[in-house]
């Protein structure tokens, strides 16, 4: 998909490659979340799979001239923040306890 | 139009870089080697931004996501003394193939749905993203339309401040 909406100033780089570059590395993301075994490597590919969601809602912001979709970026950014805190928290409670933040040890709840 | 090449050239850099970088934080088997292979990746992300004409969020992922977020996890990772990961004890053959698959699969159907998908219709929204002076006008939308999911939100930043140190207090065991 190309262009912008009329009233909206044109864009010199075609939308559509925006989107395919914030696809591919939602795609990397979850390949990376998918395979990693180790539990922080795994948080670090879901931070980038909302990372390339952000660039999903930068691309249609601009492709609307719309601020609300750079306003949803800015929280997506801050709940990150908090979630990332509370997360390496639990890992590292996790880590004193089991001595491992592998995934495929960690399986108490799995079946 | 020179400015117009201009900005393809750097289009071009940038998500080479991200994608180059992303696709190395996964195929990384060091957990340090994966965090400074993703700060790459979101200096790249911070310059398409740039380009999608949002200057401060640009800033906003340095500062937070380069600074804060990452400059954690690396914390994390030293203080855990993570080694990388074993190489070839049970390395999962079937999981690996269904989901570098589904990953494949998923990365195609999200590629040509977005290509696909109807440019934006209706009207331009009343919140036009003013070209020289984003920054006051996100200042504004922010302590105007959006004050009260600020407020909420400063207060989730404060309770998850709060429980990271609680988690993280010697009581367990």
């Amino acid at each position: 998909m190309t262009g912008t909406l009329p009233g909206v100033a044109p864009m010199a780089v075609p939308p559509g490659a925006f989107l395919v570059v914030a696809t591919l590395l939602f795609a990397i993301g979850l390949a990376g979340a998918l395979l990693k075994r180790n539990a922080l490597s795994i948080f670090l590919s879901i931070e980038l799979m909302l990372n390339a969601v952000n660039l999903l809602f930068l691309t249609y912001a601009r492709m609307r001239g719309d601020l609300a979709g750079q306003m949803i970026v800015f929280f997506v950014i801050a709940v990150a923040a908090a979630e990332a805190a509370v997360g390496l928290a639990i890992f590292v409670a996790l880590f004193r306890v089991r001595r491992t933040v592998d995934v495929d040890k960690i399986a108490l709840l799995k079946w | 139009m020179p400015a117009a090449s201009g900005q393809l050239v750097v289009f071009a850099v940038a998500s080479f870089l991200a994608l180059a970088f992303a696709l190395l934080m996964v195929v990384q088997r060091s957990p340090v080697r994966s965090v400074l292979s993703l700060v790459v990746t979101f200096f790249a992300l911070s310059v398409l931004a740039i380009l999608l004409s949002a200057p401060f969020l640009a800033a906003l992922q340095i500062f937070v996501y380069a600074g804060a977020i990452l400059v954690l996890f690396l914390f994390v990772i030293m203080l855990l003394n993570l080694k990388e990961e074993a190489a070839d004890e049970d390395d999962r053959p079937v999981q690996r193939t269904l989901g570098l698959l589904a990953a494949l699969a998923l990365g195609g159907l999200l590629a040509g749905a977005t290509l696909r998908a109807p440019a934006p219709g209706g009207v331009p929204s009343p919140r036009l993203i003013p070209a020289p002076d984003e920054i006051p006008a996100l200042g504004r939308l922010l302590f105007s339309d959006y004050l009260l999911a600020f407020e909420a939100l400063s207060l989730l930043l404060l309770v998850a401040a709060v429980g990271a140190l609680l988690l993280s207090k010697r009581k367990f065991e």
